[in-house]
């Protein structure tokens, strides 16, 4: 919610730059947000070049150049974009300017802010995997 | 449509019958008066599910409401009330549940959903903001809590729906059977479940992207950060981190009002070994928390080894275990998170259900209930097979679970035994926590407007036994020890009016309340600043005095009077045998009686008066009530 509201003045999941996937079955929440991979495939797939990379390396969007095609979304390979309910354009993290909110307000410190250059982040399906596989319920 | 702060907007009426959909403004006239969730849900109630509305018939009306801190950043919780006319007690009905679907339902743009009528045919609703869609749910039909949510998440191919379901326990029409979210999360009390399913409505799945703005951002904020930093240093933070309620267990075991072998014993020898602090310790891997709330208090455990191996979940909290170890005289803790698991999956209240196997374990115990009575089942205390056989048994209404199946009340009346022993007030099951040793709780079972329940007093106050407290609080030193009577009328009362608030908000009462972060001038301010309307302290409890007294007049219309307010005979007749609170009995009279002049209700009948109710503005309660043949002084 500190996404959202900071970035948009509102509350909502929907306009928040994190998607969190919750698997109530294994009791794990599973945040999903942009790694500013290099190279990314949203940019190549954009066809206006509307994603455009910061000089610190962040991807972000052009929003002039943005025709709304949606196509940013299905190129993340690990669907960290989605598009604004009212404007339809895509939101992308940008990390506070280097000081997430997020990080800064995390209830319980679970989120820490990297480079990732130095740690590859894992998908969320690979963070499953290895917490049911600690707590026994998979060999 | 005029667009509130804090509030989503709109109400949405669904009529299963007819297949149609009204979405309406949310008036401004319940929101300055009631709130939101349960109080928005109970002012419905009261005026739309009259006296001659059989519960499982398509004129009850099945109702969810949340409230306007929901969707927020606001940190203690978001929760949802589901009301109804109860199937179990023939009274008013609801019971509330965290998790995600709250704020989900606010983010689809709805502040109340109202559904009537019955489907012809079984289907689920699918709201993704204003497209509502009735599915076809045919293949849902058995499939129990888990398996429904999981169904309808792979159905839509959306892993972000919020599910509220219901499981094969309400679909046979088990009259305690609840409405869960987040497969954990259940509505369960009074049969919520069981009106769904009368509906032959599967489940409530929700979508929305919606957002929710907030009137003063910077008043707000500075609220919430106020909030924060009392919670992060508060005594009671860590243990409910590593805990949540399991911790009560080890605390109830100690002062003497563990719920043991059906209320025949407040301590319980094995209470160390089916603890909260036994979960932490070898079983919890994660804790887990409602939306945006700071105090992730859910666990989620793994059994690594023995005959339960490999079962996993979330939960459970104290009233499930206690109830599936101590009250049924269970030591196995594996075998308890099994019950526990169980009753989830097949959608049942685990309070009511403990409540009817300790009921007939105690007959059986006696030899008033024979094993060609029970289907052959050796119910002892803490037999496991026979508490998980009986669990199965009454969802699926088999042989004795047929009769269990009805309730404490109803099965003790048709069987014409125990009946002294059924215990419940009003129809519902008592919870885990005895009155003898708990006087302003066990008044708050007494006079509850859902039957025995302390959810709405709470009054955790008398747990510190500090006369000085009381003494600033109400003036009189035993309003808080709980073992004395005195002072328990002004204390329920004051706390009956908190929760009615804290329900209506929609946030959590073990943070809000039990936690004192929300105390009633901060709730106005919250609300205030949330929502843009004035709201003062003192207006605050008087919503809540509207609240509590709406809802008795609810249920005097439903015929309750003050002979309806009694506590089973074991509590006013048997000393309690053992434990830190041994020899209390429970003085009924005198503590109803100064409830009553508190409230201004009649002492002799428990009606509201009509100088009471016309000063809280419930004028046409008056009327409506005279309108019925009822008597008013």
């Amino acid at each position: 919610m500190m996404c959202s509201f900071s970035h948009e003045n509102t509350f909502g999941s929907s306009t928040s730059r994190i998607t969190v996937i919750k698997e109530d079955t294994f009791g794990l929440d599973l945040p999903i947000v942009c790694w500013h991979c290099t190279p990314c495939n949203a940019i190549r797939n954009c066809s206006e070049k509307a994603l455009e990379r910061s000089e610190e390396g962040l991807i972000f969007v052009n929003e002039k150049k943005c025709v709304k095609c949606g196509k940013c979304l299905e190129a993340c390979i690990i669907g960290a974009i989605r598009l604004h309910p009212e404007r339809n354009t895509p939101l992308i993290c940008d990390q506070c300017g280097g000081k997430p909110l997020c990080v800064e307000k995390c209830p319980t410190k679970a989120l820490t802010y990297i480079e990732t250059e130095k740690q590859q982040p894992k998908l969320p399906n690979q963070v499953l995997e290895e917490a049911l596989r600690r707590w026994g319920i998979i060999a | 449509m005029p667009k509130y702060y804090g509030y989503a907007g709109k109400i949405l009426r669904i009529n299963l019958t007819k297949s149609q959909v009204k979405i309406q403004p949310t008036e401004k006239s319940l929101i300055t008066v009631f709130l939101g969730g349960r109080g928005f849900n109970s002012k419905r109630l009261y005026d739309e599910v009259s006296k001659d509305v059989d519960p499982l018939s398509p004129q009850n009306k099945l109702m969810f409401a949340t409230g306007p801190l929901v969707g927020t950043a606001f940190p203690l919780g978001a929760r949802f009330n589901v009301s109804a006319k109860s199937p179990l007690t023939g009274i008013l009905g609801d019971s509330n549940a965290g998790g995600h679907f709250a704020a989900e339902m606010k983010f689809a743009g709805y502040d109340q959903i109202i559904i009537e009528g019955k489907s012809r045919k079984p289907v689920y609703i699918f709201i993704e903001d204003q497209e509502i869609q009735m599915k076809d749910a045919e293949h849902l039909v058995g499939k129990d809590v888990h398996e429904t949510t999981e169904t309808i998440r792979k159905d839509l191919g959306e892993r972000t729906v919020q599910v509220a379901t219901i499981g094969p326990a309400a679909e046979n029409r088990v009259l305690y059977a609840g409405i869960f979210a987040n497969l954990a999360r259940p509505a369960a009390r009074t049969g919520m479940g069981t009106v769904m399913a009368s509906k032959n409505l599967k489940a409530v799945a929700l979508k929305g992207t919606g957002s929710i703005e907030i009137a003063d951002p910077g008043r707000f904020w500075k609220i919430v950060e106020e909030i924060e930093e009392e919670t992060y240093v508060h005594p009671q933070y860590w243990p409910r981190r590593v805990m949540g309620t399991t911790r009560i267990l080890m605390l109830a075991d100690k002062l003497g009002f563990l719920p043991t072998r059906h209320f025949t014993s407040a301590t319980f020898e094995h209470a160390a070994e089916v603890s909260g602090e036994r979960l932490a310790r070898e079983y919890n891997v994660k804790n887990r928390a409602c939306f945006s709330c700071i105090v992730p208090c859910s666990r989620f455990y793994v059994i690594r080894e023995g005959e339960y191996s490999g079962l996993y979940g979330e939960g459970p909290e104290y009233e499930a275990l206690s109830s599936f170890t101590a009250r049924v005289g269970n030591p196995n803790l594996d075998l308890a998170l099994k019950a526990v698991n169980l009753a989830n999956r097949l959608g049942l209240d685990a309070i009511t259900t403990a409540e009817c196997i300790a009921w007939a374990m105690e007959l059986y115990e006696k030899g008033e209930l024979t094993k060609k009575e029970t289907n052959g089942l050796e119910l002892k205390w803490g037999n496991g097979e026979a508490i998980l056989a009986l669990i199965e048994k009454i969802a699926y209404r088999e042989g004795v679970g047929n009769l269990l199946a009805d309730g404490v009340k109803r099965v003790a009346e048709k069987l014409g035994k125990g009946k002294e022993i059924a215990l419940h007030v009003k129809g519902l099951e008592i919870i885990q926590a005895d009155p003898r040793g708990l006087k302003g709780y066990g008044l708050g079972y007494a006079v509850a407007s859902r039957g025995a329940d302390h959810l709405r007093s709470e009054p955790f106050i008398e747990l510190s036994d500090d006369p000085q407290k009381g003494m600033e609080m109400f003036g009189i030193p035993e309003a808080t020890l709980r073992l004395a009577h005195k002072g328990k009328g002004k204390l329920v009362r004051y706390f009956e009016n908190w929760c009615a608030i804290v329900d209506s908000l929609e946030v959590c009462k073990n943070l809000a309340e039990n936690m004192e972060l929300l105390p009633f001038n901060r709730a106005a301010e919250i609300t205030e600043a949330a929502t843009g309307f004035h709201f003062t302290e003192k207006a605050m409890f008087e919503i809540g005095e509207i609240i509590v007294n709406l809802e008795r007049a609810y249920l005097v219309r439903e015929g309750i009077r003050r002979r309806d307010d009694y506590l089973p005979a074991r509590f006013l007749k048997e000393p309690l045998p053992n434990g830190n609170s041994k020899g209390a009995i429970f003085e009924i009279e005198p503590m109803l009686d100064e409830y009553y002049a508190e409230r201004g209700w009649n002492l002799k009948t428990g009606i509201p008066k009509a100088e009471k109710l016309r000063k809280i503005g419930l004028e046409y309660v008056i009327q409506d009530l005279k309108r019925n043949g009822i008597e008013i002084d």
